[in-house]
């Protein structure tokens, strides 16, 4: 891969030929592999097999010129987003990641399947992942409590980083990972896929000015996490308990408990407290997502949170208004009978927009740089150096609020956010659950 | 929900036998109660005294497991002895070092900062972690005096000074410099560069300058990644300082 001066991060290249019989010797580094044969004579490299994939065709990059990348957590997600990297004919895959024998084996075939060899590396500790240097980014689908400091350690080491939503689990974590992805110049994306393509039919219009001022949203998706208390069960063998657990409270190992499924009434970890925020930050983080792109409040977060209580009669459930500091509200599951008869604009059942009805001015829908999505905007801005899509500030700010609804669902009442503070103003209780501790020797 | 001594009784009489896979009803009352407490110091006392009381007796994990938990919302000074007894417990400390690390009573951090002193290894770290979390500037001196010692605790020591960063932390962070272990030294040069952007942030530019210009000679000419990551972010220090010079 051709490397800014970060440096971190090599290619492929930095094994021998006999290792792989695939790369080039170490001097080919500053140069493009193909000069570099030039110049030393093919004699110097003639007792050596060099294919044609590292010297790159018409439709595959040089090796040199591919991002060298790993993944950690390859469960149903990570594996999807694996499958999206390891065709990429820009990206050299080497490395995967799982505490799990079962997916970290299936991960590695997968890619020596690509590659026709079995030269990809398995490891169970990311720490032994992200210690090698000629890793230029990850991508990281772990459960929500690792995101933060697997993110952290990331940037630290020198890789970018493509991290699926929700990209934090607290709202403490979310400026430190800016911070990390800032100072080390690092290229950090969330993982929302669909804020970009699902939406389509509430963002371009907004954009376009059709609706005028945006007034209000609703937003259809389920509560926040819950409490584990599932059985102790025998840990089996070809998991590592501990470092699935890591920062989160020690708990008895049980399936329900960490089980990938998208479930989040029980027995996932997207269910529980310790380990996510549930549908409301999970599904939460595409509809959130998506509401807040539409509305064009990615660079806001909210400042006040209102919470409706239950009535009386048990007919009309709890709900929570996030607004915004130009006065937007966003409400968390509405009852019907409150919303707006005509919204301006649907996304299925999922998310009702208000304007004021007055068409304003176009503006230019952000989109993704390079190919293929997502992915391709997080590898196009790897090479660039812009900052992605859904840039880890703006998925930070995104988050703020589905964050602040469970807390608000959490203590059953309104709370007010200092946005420079990044704090609820006067309210000791909201601002213990502001972060949580990590087990040791996780710290964060 | 009105506050019902007998009713509490009962569900803390549940709590007490509660293990993971039992019937979690009672907790689920006791969460209603707590939030329906909320401006109530009497009644909220009585749930803090009553969930205190759990730890000091012999129930289930699980059950001090929740007692921890609830103490991380409501709990004050008055849970503190029972908490910190927990402390050097390898399976209940980190529960009750969470607890603690939330109570804002200044006992809390002591009984941290105690714990510091007393305990080695993976523990000593937990204990840095909270003190880091609590942001505790009188842990400085203490987390100050680990940084050159064994490399996993003065790791762990210096993200603490970082996350502190107060003048203290970060002048006891520039003294560990020169700190020989590469782990250890890339955690100072990571603390310090957040300390440089905390500065510059609150308009205190000559000091981030001076900050990000000695990070960036220290680490001229390295060739491993995490000098040259130190370097490149220490010139974009360098060069966010020069334009706040500028804009100004």
């Amino acid at each position: 891969m051709v490397r800014t001066s970060q440096g971190a991060g090599g290619r492929s290249a930095t094994r021998t030929v006999a290792d792989a019989g695939t790369a080039v010797p170490e001097p080919a580094r500053r140069s493009s592999r193909r000069g570099f044969l030039a110049a030393a004579g093919a004699a110097a490299v003639a007792p050596y097999a060099i294919t044609s994939t590292a010297l790159g065709n018409a439709s595959t990059p040089p090796a040199s010129d591919r991002i060298v990348m790993g993944g950690i957590g390859i469960g149903n997600m990570g594996s999807g987003d694996q499958a999206a990297f390891l065709n990429r004919p820009d990206v050299q895959y080497v490395a995967v990641c799982d505490v799990r024998q079962k997916w970290r084996e299936d991960a590695k075939g997968r890619v020596d399947g690509k590659y026709g060899n079995a030269d990809c590396a398995a490891y169970v500790d990311f720490r032994d992942l992200l210690g090698r240097t000629d890793i230029d980014a990850v991508h990281v689908a772990t459960p929500d409590h690792w995101h933060a400091i697997m993110t952290i350690a990331a940037c630290r080491a020198g890789k970018d980083v493509y991290l699926q939503k929700p990209e934090t689990l607290t709202l403490r974590e979310g400026p430190l990972m800016v911070d990390a992805a800032r100072r080390y110049g690092r290229v950090v994306s969330g993982g929302s896929q669909r804020v970009l393509d699902d939406y389509r039919e509430i963002v371009h219009p907004c954009w376009a000015g059709e609706i005028g001022a945006i007034r209000s949203v609703d937003i259809s998706v389920g509560g926040p996490s819950m409490p584990c208390s599932l059985p102790a069960l025998p840990t089996p063998p070809d998991i590592d308990w501990e470092l699935w657990l890591g920062p989160a409270p020690w708990a008895p190992y049980n399936p329900g408990r960490c089980d990938g499924n998208y479930g989040t009434g029980g027995n996932s970890w997207r269910s529980y407290l310790d380990y996510s925020g549930g549908s409301l930050t999970d599904w939460g983080a595409h509809h959130f997502g998506g509401a807040i792109f539409a509305t064009d409040l990615r660079e806001l977060q909210p400042a006040k949170v209102t919470y409706h209580a239950a009535s009386a009669d048990g007919k009309q459930a709890a709900y929570v208004t996030v607004t915004y500091p130009n006065g937007v509200d966003i409400h968390h599951n509405r009852p019907q009978q409150l919303r707006p008869a005509t919204p301006s604009l649907t996304h299925g059942g999922a998310i009702q927009i208000v304007g004021d009805g007055q068409p304003r001015g176009p503006k230019p829908v952000p989109a993704y740089r390079g190919q293929g999505g997502i992915y391709g905007d997080f590898l196009e801005c790897v090479k660039t150096r812009e900052r992605p899509f859904r840039d880890i500030e703006l998925a930070v700010n995104t988050m703020t609020a589905p964050h602040m609804i469970g807390i608000a669902y959490r203590l059953e009442r309104s709370l007010a956010w200092d946005a420079a503070a990044q704090r609820f103003t006067d309210d000791e209780e909201a601002n213990r659950l502001l972060d949580r501790g990590r087990r040791e020797p996780w710290m964060l | 929900m009105a506050h019902d001594p007998a009713s509490l009784d009962e569900l803390f009489a549940s709590l007490q036998a509660f293990d993971w896979g039992g019937d979690a009803t009672a907790l689920r009352e006791i969460d209603a109660a707590v939030i329906a407490a909320h401006g109530d110091a009497a009644v909220r006392a009585d749930l803090e005294k009553r969930l205190s009381a759990l730890l000091g007796g012999s129930c289930p994990r699980a059950a001090k497991d929740y007692a921890c938990r609830k103490l991380a919302v409501i709990g004050t000074a008055a849970s503190v002895p029972a908490l910190a007894a927990f402390l050097p417990d390898r399976e209940h400390s980190h529960m009750a070092r969470f607890a603690l690390q939330q109570i804002s009573a200044t006992e809390a951090a002591a009984a941290l900062r105690k714990a510091l002193g007393d305990l080695q290894g993976d523990l000593k770290i937990g204990m840095i972690s909270s003190l880091a979390g609590r942001g505790d500037a009188a842990s400085v001196p203490l987390l100050a005096a680990l940084v050159r010692g064994e490399p996993r605790i003065a790791v762990a020591a210096a993200e603490a000074l970082g996350r502190i960063r107060t003048d203290e932390a970060l002048q006891a962070l520039a003294a560990a410099a020169d700190v020989a272990d590469p782990a250890v030294a890339a955690a100072v040069a990571d603390a310090r560069l957040a300390g440089a952007e905390a500065q510059l942030r609150h308009g205190r530019r000559p000091e981030a300058l001076a900050t990000y210009r000695a990070l960036a000679e220290a680490t001229a000419g390295g060739t491993t990644p995490s000098a040259k990551a130190v370097r490149l972010a220490a010139t974009r220090g360098i060069l966010a300082c020069l334009d706040t010079m500028a804009a100004s």
